[in-house]
């Protein structure tokens, strides 16, 4: 479903602060990606068997997890799993949809309908069963997550950008380009594509936030990166099992795959209502 | 017949300690007390939530064990410290060169399709399971290198040949794989006793529904309980509907709410709360415990020192009791579980946490420097050992937690391990049953003997090498120990023999132990008598009934 | 006439070319198929000797080329025989058509669920002042960005374990349908509500309601007989879009509350490299697919008689 948000056409953000508090928090998961130590002294790998399923407190703010580990520590440094995951099956995701949605829009009328079936081939295997189906290829994993919601999330993108291509494709000023004799790969060049790429940013950006969500769903599944990783899918996991007496354990990681996609979708869709208002004028 | 043995330190059942412990102390406590005294009552349909379903109800696998033990008779039964009892068979003797098994056979007892019970069908069960297009893989594994012929002497008298003596026998046989079917519906093949499998138990399968439930009615006719069973004639209840409930939460949930009546294996960390509300119980499963078997052929275990100085680098019993919120017990025994009969009680503490005795026997072998990141190394190869486990239903969300807290323990004495969680699909097709394909791997085996030894460690096989021997390690005189148990009836002399080899398998470090299988029960106050038999934990409901408040 | 011929031959292409694609997949994997049976069928994880192999290599035809697998395969595919489950015994169309009924309803509730939802709320709060409509928009891309299994786990525990609002097992009855269809429901109703609240915002805005107003039509009317008309179109072509996701989803459901249904078969059958029984549901799932796009161009005909939809 994560592409579908992109068939909006026009959007009116309203919540300013919203916007800024979605900065906010997507800068504080950068940060945890790139330099965890900065936001928790505590080490996300040390057990304290003594101090297992202990509720949120002064000293443990999110709480311990099953083996008396600092679950904050565990969350902040399970960003640079998870964002990584996020950016990686996103790029692989684009990459596909790029090639196939560029081509059949511009390809000719044979091309376009083979690669609408495949497409359509593609959205038959929704990103779960292709992740069962390549867990069994390659084994449960990183490089299999990524793959796995790369390749599924990719015939929606697909589609958007064919037909955000054939829309530019058919509007005045491309045409004109191509009245005034310029040749038709420099029209391509030079006018279908950065306009037809110019919504991919925000695509992107709501493509990341996705891609956590699904990614830490195969990890419920057992499909996910190897223990003791504090990727955010695998703490979901590990949680599930101690939910009725320590719910902080899958409250809180939660709680941060909800914040970052969320603040993740706010400002994409910020960022495609300045680029339509720019388009417009 | 054999005798009692030994007590043993932990008895396998502790059935109703719970009670008794929580009677009185609060509300819901002194709840179940109301229907100590109850009579048996007829009526009602007992739900029932396990957890996993198998591919077929028959089969090799402990959760097709369950559901047999509910369809069928098995020809002996085994009680607590080993003891066995009549079942289908009322009487056995051995000949003198212990090859020769007689049994005799219960009259007057019919499958639930009307066919009669008798020494024929027997036979035919016993072919069945030996039969490679229709094979049980674990009947297999117990009986398959001892079998020699079976023959229906008469109709109440069946005589099975050995190869060699074989004193596990009788616990082989009262486990649930070993329940005895139909031979007419047998022969209409596997497929067809997959999913309606006939055979002479307490209830009838009415209808598998996959995914959800297998419907139990009961056998209006029965009259063939084990002589250990309450009582003898019909269940009390008309049926059971037993229903898959893999996730925990709503297992327990399903309990607490009242929609089942009784449920396996309880969450452990809501344990402390169902022995307040519910009669619970808990079955220590016999056979080899979960263990780490560590890799004697290839890698870093390969060196018996690296191997002790892993069992005491990390205090394993207080990362069992913390993963698994001091419900399942720590088996500091490498080979067997403790409440296997013949178990060696003097290694329920082998290796315990020594981290001085883990780093001198590192430094011995060689393991002197250490790299950045704390972890030993020995010219340039760090001490990364590879433990794989097996992800999903057979190493449980705890199991996983405790694997964690042993692999955080060892960092300090310098090891590096690196936890690979292998997917069913790589589980079952082999990808880790080679010496290549990792340092340590976590398994078990349930088993109501000492004999499955035998079928762990012994040397390779006649074609193959011994995939159960997953340290691979071979060693001619612990094979023949083993042997000599499993063939001697003089039952000092084998306790004295398994535990030379339970001895020599510790000293070793072959296999470090970690935890025993459990089977937990709990069921509503008003649910008499279920209980957990004993050779594989499979839930017993014959003798159960929903007892009235007392006026 | 000739584009429903090719549209029925395009949707026969997909089909095959799926399940060719979960066929090779599996079947040319490392790794032993007949082991696996044997190991699954008694609980271990044991390397198997030739002797053992033969007789599950002989039964399953594993010995057979892979082409010759293939062709095998596809010959019983083209009689409608989808062929036997190698683990559960059992025909796969009988097991198919046994558990995909729990889904279709869970799957088809979800969607009437988040339909409803998503409508009330725009018919609520969209242009009613920015208040309740900001709070009605970012109630939407909340939602939307919830995870099926996290918010599938808090729903069972808070309302049926908790407060026991609900049954724990949802079985077949109906008020058992409720926690796994919102599970489902409410992140979809985030989708669509989005969707169709921008599109109705912006018909609002248009000429011929303000000719309606001005004909002295109600507030309610406008917005029910007019706007949103208009606004639902996206919302539709975009309940298409979300079957796979739906899909997904009930899959994690099914798990959560312990349904029966094709998800949990699923997962094991991929698990185990049961061939025909994952095949079998890829060819359903691209089959479900296929037609829910179908009924959404009609859906759209409907809706809107003037919208000539091109394939």
């Amino acid at each position: 479903m994560s592409g579908v948000l992109l068939a909006l056409p026009r959007v009116q953000v309203r919540f300013r602060p919203g916007l800024a508090l979605s900065i906010a928090l997507v800068a504080f998961f950068v940060i945890a990606a790139i330099a965890p130590s900065l936001l928790t002294t505590q080490d996300p790998l040390k057990i304290n068997l003594g101090d297992a399923l202990q509720p949120p407190s002064a000293a443990h703010i999110f709480g311990t997890d099953q083996s008396g580990r600092d679950l904050y520590a565990r969350v902040v440094y399970g960003a640079r799993e998870s964002l990584f995951i996020g950016l990686a099956a996103t790029a692989l995701s684009m990459s596909i949809a790029f090639v196939l949605g560029v081509s059949a829009a511009l390809g000719n009328k044979l091309t376009d309908g083979a690669i609408n079936r495949f497409i359509e081939l593609l959205f038959a295997f929704p990103v779960l069963l292709l992740s069962l189906l390549f867990v069994t290829v390659f084994g449960a994993g990183l490089t299999t997550l990524i793959i796995a919601v790369g390749v599924g999330t990719a015939p929606g993108y697909a589609r958007m950008i064919r037909g955000q291509v054939l829309a530019v494709k058919g509007s005045g000023y491309v045409e004109a380009a191509g009245a005034l004799g310029h040749s038709y790969p420099k029209v391509i060049r030079r006018h279908i594509l950065p306009n037809a790429m110019r919504p991919l940013v925000v695509l992107v950006t709501l493509g990341v936030g996705q891609s956590i969500v699904w990614a830490s769903g195969l990890a419920f599944l057992g499909l996910g990166v190897a223990p003791p990783s504090p990727e955010w899918g695998a703490l979901l996991d590990a949680g599930r099992t101690y939910i009725t007496e320590a719910w902080w354990l899958e409250v809180m990681p939660g709680l941060a795959i909800v914040s970052f996609a969320l603040a993740l979708t706010a400002i994409g869709r910020y960022v495609q209502q300045r680029l339509e208002g720019g388009l417009q004028r | 017949m054999r005798t009692p043995k030994t007590l043993l330190p932990l008895l396998a059942l502790v059935a109703g300690l719970a009670l008794a412990a929580c009677g009185g102390s609060d509300s819901s406590g002194g709840n179940a007390d109301e229907f100590a005294d109850a009579k048996p009552v007829n009526g009602g349909t007992i739900s029932y939530g396990h957890e996993q379903e198998p591919p077929c109800l028959i089969g090799g696998w402990v959760q097709q064990a369950y559901i047999m033990r509910q369809f069928s008779d098995s020809l002996v039964s085994q009680v607590e410290e080993g003891e066995i009892v009549p079942w289908l068979a009322t009487d056995w003797k051995v000949s003198e060169d212990q090859k020769t098994w007689t049994f005799t056979l219960k009259d007057g007892v019919k499958f639930t399709d009307g066919t009669p019970f008798n020494a024929e069908a027997v036979k035919t069960n016993f072919e069945t399971w030996l039969n490679p297009k229709s094979l049980n893989p674990t009947v297999d594994a117990y009986i398959g290198e001892y079998y020699k012929s079976s023959k229906a002497i008469d109709d109440t008298t069946f005589e099975l040949t050995l190869t060699k003596p074989y004193s596990p026998l009788l616990s082989a046989l009262s486990q649930g794989y070993f329940g005895i079917l139909s031979p007419k519906q047998l022969a209409k093949g596997p497929e067809a006793n997959c999913e309606q499998p006939i055979g002479t138990g307490p209830f009838i399968v009415k209808k598998w529904n996959r995914g959800k439930n297998i419907e139990f009615v009961k056998n209006p006719d029965y009259n063939s309980a084990p002589k250990n069973a309450k009582h003898q004639g019909p269940a009390y209840v008309d049926g059971i509907t037993w229903k898959f409930l893999g996730d925990q939460t709503l297992r327990y949930g399903s309990l607490t709410s009242g929609e089942s009546n009784v449920i396996y294996n309880v969450p452990t960390v809501n344990w402390k709360d169902a022995k307040g509300k519910f009669q619970v119980q808990q079955y220590i499963t016999p056979g080899r415990p979960v263990t780490f078997s560590l890799n004697t052929q290839q890698g870093v275990f390969t060196d018996k020192k690296v191997r002790q100085a892993f069992g005491y680098a990390a205090d394993r019993k207080a990362a069992v009791e913390s993963a698994f919120n001091d419900v399942i017990p720590y088996n500091g025994n490498g080979s067997l579980s403790q409440s296997t009969p013949d178990y060696d009680e003097s290694l329920a503490d082998a290796y315990p946490y020594d981290i001085a005795k883990a780093n001198q026997l590192l430094d011995e072998a060689g393991w002197t420097e250490k790299n950045a990141d704390g972890v030993r190394t020995k010219g340039g190869k760090t001490l990364t050992a590879k433990v794989v486990y097996p992800a999903g239903s057979v190493v449980s969300a705890e199991g996983v937690t405790l694997l964690q807290n042993v692999q955080e323990q060892a960092k300090e004495a310098g090891f590096d391990i690196k936890l690979v969680p292998s997917s069913p699909s790589e589980t079952f097709g082999g990808k880790y049953a080679t010496p290549d394909s990792y340092d340590a791997i976590t398994w078990y085996w349930t088993s109501p003997t000492a004999g499955v030894l035998y079928i762990v460690w012994r040397q390779n096989l006649k074609d193959r090498p011994n995939g159960n021997n997953a340290s691979f390690y071979n060693n001619p005189k612990l094979e023949d120990t083993i042997e000599a148990a499993n063939s001697t009836q003089d039952e000092a002399e084998q306790q004295k023999l398994y535990a030379e080899a339970q001895q020599l398998i510790n000293e070793e470090a072959a296999a470090i132990g970690i935890y025993t299988q459990t089977t937990s029960l709990a069921s509503q106050p008003e649910l008499r008598d279920v209980w957990i038999e004993n050779s594989q934990g499979e839930p017993v409901f014959h003798d159960a009934f929903f007892a009235k408040k007392q006026p | 006439m000739k584009t429903v011929a090719l549209k029925v031959l395009g949707a026969i292409a997909v089909l095959w070319a799926a399940a060719t694609f979960t066929f090779f997949v599996q079947a040319a994997l490392p790794g032993d198929r007949a082991t696996l049976i044997l190991n699954q069928d008694s609980g271990q994880i044991i390397k198997r000797s030739d002797a053992e192999l033969a007789p599950v290599n002989e039964k399953f035809g594993f010995d057979d080329p892979i082409y010759a697998q293939y062709v095998n395969y596809v010959a019983g595919l083209a009689q409608g025989d989808l062929g036997t489950s190698y683990r559960l015994k059992a025909p796969v169309t009988e097991i198919i058509s046994e558990q995909i009924w729990p889904t279709i309803f869970l799957t088809i509730a979800a969607l009437v669920a988040a339909w409803i939802k998503a409508l009330a709320l725009t018919l609520l709060t969209a242009k009613r002042g920015r208040i309740p409509s900001a709070l009605g928009s970012g109630y939407e891309t909340f939602t939307a960005a919830l995870p099926h299994y996290w918010l599938g786990v808090i729903l069972l525990v808070v309302f049926a374990i908790e407060l026991q609002l609900f049954p724990v097992e949802g079985g077949s009855s109906l008020i058992g349908l409720v926690l796994p269809a919102l599970t489902l429901g409410i992140p979809l109703a985030g989708f669509l509500g989005q969707v169709t609240r921008d599109e109705f915002e912006k018909v609002l805005d248009q000429p011929f309601v303000t000719s309606a107003r001005a004909r002295g039509m109600g507030d309610f009317g406008v917005r029910w007989r007019h706007a949103l008309r208009h606004a639902v179109l996206p919302a539709i072509t975009l309940s298409g879009w979300a079957i796979g996701a739906l899909f997904s989803g009930a899959v994690i459901a099914e798990i959560i509350f312990a349904r029966q249904g094709i998800g949990n078969i699923l997962v094991t059958a991929a698990n185990m490299r049961d061939i025909p029984l994952v095949s079998g549901i890829v060819m359903l799932v691209a089959l479900i697919y296929v037609v829910a796009n179908l009924l959404v161009d009609l859906a759209y005909r409907v809706v809107d008689p003037r919208i000539e939809v091109s394939s």
